[in-house]
């Protein structure tokens, strides 16, 4: 049975065009896009591994060694089984670091652009060899059907449409991160043909050709030679090494590594695919031996790799046939497109952008699309090339096999990016050239060319189509014994050492807090518009701002030095991660060190950590909690606190200090003392430049309020923190001067009583001395107006007397040890007898006084000077009353307490001067009249009772006049005898 | 990373005896598709081992 070549061509088209339908309907954002981010969808496409292995390799691997197809699929399903701790550390890095391919990685890990361009090299050769596989297959497959079909032009016509479809959906979302959605669900279709067809064919072949699985089991049995049956002894060495190129693969080759981790949706997608991708392989798999058997019980006349077709021909089925085909033809279309795109985008970013860097282009974005289409064409023009030229005559196994170790080559590097930081470039790179001249020398000159050699070595074996894994081993040892070490023996930069940490396992990346030359964000474009050209520059700066959720200008150095890290991020996906850092290196500059060294960026590794924080365990966890538990107390220290760096960037400012100075940390952290508010910026900069380690009692005006601030200052470096920077602590004394002044206040005034009652003292004598000669004036003289004179000298010198008994009265208050000698005290009885006094030297202005305090109201005191308080508080406020005002005593309990009040109908006492009522010799009456020191003996006298005074003006808040004077005292409660005393007192 | 060496020496312990593994899986006294249920088996170990971790495991 066979196909006109119009009729296969025409299949063919359509096919490929409802490829182009359904790339084309995701990239318009139909019904399909929603399908992209699911794991299945993720899962099939990453199908494209098998390309045409799936339909014709496998099935001629069996039929020649059995069951050891299985270690291509094997192999892979180990390494996604393995996902938590081979892929998710790949995907980890690349998503953080925007490396969409191995050499990306290699380039960044292992800061060489040369890593990168001999990863790119290396693939690209291993590559040719595997496209020139599919181009084969599908021709010779469509030379099958069609015999009268010309290899030639299919493999050519099958190259254009391929370079056409990759162009177009490959090269599409170059300026953006995004994923090419298109190209996956495209891919992921690709990956549902291919194995519905072979589980089709399978179960046409099990209940059509053999009659179900008894029929089977009696045609095996029937059989019964093991090459037939597939139960011949596997050849070991074969087997090992496919199982470990096929491993390798979900790691190095470029088309496995562009699905898995560039496409790659989500980490959950990945976690999902690490059963879903053995479980499709499996299904893959699965009717492989029933094609074989068939096609040796059918005895089909193809060659065995080619055995599906053979069988859909046998049993006479077009549609079988025609599904079989196209299965190959999209397992094919499938890993060019995907392989041609990576590669492409290799060596854009590796060997194109390093020799040419776009400075001159108007938009980068277009001439980067442009020049990727361009080399996806030339890539697909030399696997055609190869293939004519070399590819069609080798086997397709022995091609697969050349490709594959090439790639495996790459292993070593890749499982040192996240298993081994001591590796370094000069290792990578000449184990790295080490392999590849191995597999060079033994492996593809004597396929490809027929030219070895080993012979020259006169070595007891030669490259063969049975010994070919020898080769494959002997360069991977190779390759690895170098590189292992000359990494030993050769030292490594700080910045690949850097770099080797930040993709470890586990590891955080620690940079070092250096100041950037641009002060702020807009600096950035002007700078990145040398090389980008300004709208670029604008537009990836924006785009940074945008990510990291800051401002439109920014300042503060440390989300500077954040941007700094995503823009060259995001310029590593778009022109691969040594170009970005050569440009963010070269024009986004560190201002150059002014001594040894610089600290660690405290707070990026802080939060760092604050994201690790649930996947720190054991030790590290129990650490990180010691962290926080520290940092907890540093920030709820009750003294305001703050740490700055050597630079004067602000690396802790604790919630005293947010309270204090009302800036909040987030302001503040990672910005300069200078991007302080004035006054803070004065005073901490001050202070941490200058040589004093303590500062006392600064004044500094808050809100229009004084406030006093002891400044301490400690280095921050020590043995184990041998960075420098500071640790300020700022103590607000502002109640502490507050209460000193209120204090030396106190003493001043005690200092005047003192010396006033001195004063009292010594005048007192000589007084004395002038009244009793006034005394004896009077006894010695009748004449009147001399007898008067001696009066008025009399009464001014009784005057004196007066004053001076006040003020010996005032000087002697303040002991408190009297108050051992004190009684219980009648409250009411003291308001009596003061009313009494009081009335002897009434003044006859009918003033009435109410003594309504409650018999039952005692204090413990000195009565004679509780009588003293009553009449200096009665006599205030017979002054202050009106004629034939009246004055009301009250008392009552209050708890523990006695509260008198003197109320008085008078004028009140003014607001600003009720603060001043209780000093000595303030008083607001008539120089004659009062000696000011009547209040303040009141004062002192309740203060040696343990009570105090209360001013409240105007009493009568209605009327808006009179004067209330409260006092507090304990109140005295007589002991029953039955209260306390115990049984044997009583007796 | 205690956990990454365990882990590294089962890998090359079951590298090493694959073929051996495989002859078994393949031995004439088994069925021919005994090889796929065995592999089925360890899907679902890693299915279950999947549905079962932590998010934030490793």
């Amino acid at each position: 049975m066979s196909f006109s070549a119009t009729g296969l061509l025409l299949a063919s088209l359509l096919y490929l065009i409802l490829l182009f339908g359904i790339a084309w309907s995701t990239e318009r954002g139909t019904l399909l896009r929603r399908w992209v981010r699911h794991p299945l969808v993720y899962t099939l496409s990453l199908g494209v591994y098998a390309g045409i292995w799936a339909v014709y390799g496998a099935i001629g691997m069996a039929a020649e060694s059995g069951y050891g197809f299985l270690a291509y699929y094997l192999g892979i399903s180990g390494a996604f089984l393995l996902a938590p701790v081979l892929l998710n550390p790949i995907l980890r890095i690349g998503r953080a670091y925007q490396l969409t391919s191995l050499a990306d990685l290699f380039a960044y890990r292992y800061r060489s652009q040369w890593a990168g361009t001999l990863v790119t090299l290396c693939s690209a050769a291993a590559i040719l060899a595997l496209l020139s596989m599919q181009i084969q297959a599908v021709a010779v497959s469509a030379s099958l059907l069609a015999p009268d079909t010309s290899p030639k032009a299919i493999s050519v016509m099958f190259s254009l449409i391929v370079v056409l479809f990759t162009m177009l959906f490959g090269a599409r979302h170059h300026q953006n991160t995004g994923n090419h959605q298109g190209l996956v669900l495209a891919i992921a279709f690709d990956s549902l043909v291919k194995v519905v067809a072979l589980l089709v064919l399978g179960g046409v072949i099990l209940f059509g050709v053999f009659g179900g699985t008894a029929g089977l089991e009696q045609w095996l049995a029937e059989a019964s030679h093991p090459e037939v049956t597939m139960t011949a002894a596997i050849d070991d060495g074969s087997w090992r090494a496919l199982l470990l190129m096929s491993f390798a693969a979900a790691l190095v080759l470029p088309h496995m590594y562009h699905m898995t981790f560039s496409e790659n949706p989500s980490p959950r997608a990945l976690a999902k695919a690490s059963w879903g991708l053995p479980l499709y392989l499996l299904l893959l798999g699965l009717p492989v031996p029933l094609i074989v058997w068939a096609g040796q019980a059918l005895d089909v006349g193809v060659p065995a790799a080619f055995f599906s077709i053979g069988v859909a021909q046998a049993l006479d089925s077009p549609a079988l046939t025609l599904m079989m085909y196209i299965a190959g033809l999209s397992a094919a279309s499938g890993l060019m497109i995907v392989s041609t795109l990576s590669l492409a985008g290799m060596v854009l970013n590796h060997v194109v952008l390093p020799l040419k860097t776009p400075k001159d282009q108007g938009d980068i974005y277009r001439w980067l699309q442009w020049v990727k289409r361009l080399l996806i064409a030339a890539i697909l023009f030399l696997a055609l090339l190869f293939h004519e030229t070399i590819g069609q005559h080798l086997d397709l196994s022995i091609l697969g096999a050349i490709s594959l170790s090439g790639t495996l080559q790459l292993l070593p590097g890749a499982l040192g990016v996240i298993y081994w930081p001591e590796g370094n470039r000069r290792g990578l790179i000449a184990g790295l050239m080490t392999g590849l001249a191995i597999w060079l020398i033994t492996l593809v000159l004597p396929f490809s060319h027929g030219t070895d050699l080993l012979i020259w070595l006169d070595l007891p074996v030669s490259p063969g189509y049975d010994n070919w894994h020898l080769f494959t081993f002997v360069s991977l040892t190779a390759n690895i014994s170098v590189f292992a070490l000359v990494s030993i023996l050769s030292p490594a930069s700080a910045e690949e050492t850097s770099a080797a940490q930040a993709c470890s396992v586990g590891a955080l990346s620690r940079p070092q807090r250096r100041e950037l030359l641009a002060a702020s964000s807009n600096d950035f474009i002007q700078q990145l518009a040398d090389p980008l050209g300004m709208s670029v520059a604008r537009r990836e700066v924006e785009r940074g701002l945008e990510q990291l959720k800051l401002p439109n200008v920014e300042f503060r150095p440390y989300q500077l030095r954040r941007l700094r890290d995503q823009v060259e991020v995001n310029l590593s996906g778009l022109l691969g991660p040594s170009v970005a850092r050569d440009i963010v290196k070269r024009h986004l500059g560190f201002k150059p060190l002014t001594h040894g060294g610089t600290g660690q960026d405290i707070r990026y590794v802080e939060r760092a950590l604050g994201d690790y924080q649930n996947q720190l365990t054991g030790l590290a966890g129990e650490l990180d909690n010691l962290r926080r538990h520290y940092r907890q107390t540093l920030q709820n220290l009750p003294i305001p606190a703050c740490s700055v760096g050597e630079d004067g960037e602000i690396l802790m400012w604790n919630h005293a200090m947010e309270f204090l100075t009302g800036i909040s940390a987030d302001e503040v952290v990672g910005a300069k003392l200078l991007a302080l508010p004035d006054r803070w910026h004065a005073l901490l900069d001050d202070f941490n430049r200058d040589n004093e380690l303590h500062r006392y009692k600064h004044r500094l005006d808050l809100g229009g309020k004084p406030h006093w601030l002891n400044l301490h200052k400690a280095a921050l470096s020590g043995p184990d923190h041998t960075e420098g920077g500071s640790i300020i602590l700022v103590e607000d004394q502002t109640e502490t001067r507050l209460l000193e002044d209120e204090l030396m206040h106190s003493e001043r005034l005690a200092s005047v009583g003192r010396l006033a009652a001195g004063v009292a003292h010594e005048i007192g004598n000589p007084v004395t001395g002038i009244s009793s000669l006034a005394q004896n004036l009077k006894l010695e003289t009748d004449d009147p107006s001399i007898l008067e004179t001696a009066d008025q000298i009399q009464q001014q010198t009784r005057r004196i007397s007066t004053i001076l008994q006040s003020l010996m009265n005032f000087a002697r208050t303040g002991n408190h040890a009297h108050a051992n000698r004190y009684e219980p005290v009648n409250i009411h009885r003291c308001i009596e007898e003061s009313i009494n006094l009081l009335s002897l030297s009434d003044r006859g202005m009918g003033i009435s006084y109410l003594n309504q305090c409650p018999q039952s109201l005692q204090v413990l005191g000195d009565e004679q000077r509780l009588v003293q308080v009553f009449v200096n508080l009665l006599a205030n406020a017979r002054d202050a009353s009106p004629d034939g005002g009246t004055i009301r005593v009250s008392g009552n309990r209050d708890g523990y307490s006695a509260i008198i009040e003197v109320i008085d109908e008078g004028t009140g006492i003014p607001a600003d001067q009720l603060d001043h009522i209780f000093e000595p010799f303030y008083t607001t009456k008539a120089p004659n009249k009062g000696t000011g020191l009547g209040l303040s003996l009141v004062y002192s006298i309740v203060e040696e009772h343990y009570g105090n005074v209360q001013v409240e003006s105007p009493a009568n808040r209605n009327t808006g006049r009179g004067t209330c004077m409260r006092l507090r005292l304990p109140a005295y409660e007589p002991e029953t005898d039955t209260g306390n005393s115990t049984p044997n007192e009583r007796s | 990373m205690y956990i990454y060496r365990l882990v590294f020496l089962l890998v090359l312990a079951i590298y090493i005896f694959s073929p051996n593994i495989l002859d078994w899986w393949t031995s004439p006294d088994n069925t021919w598709y005994s090889p796929y249920v065995i592999w089925g088996g360890l899907i679902a170990i890693g299915f279950w081992l999947e549905w079962r971790r932590d998010p934030n495991e490793f």
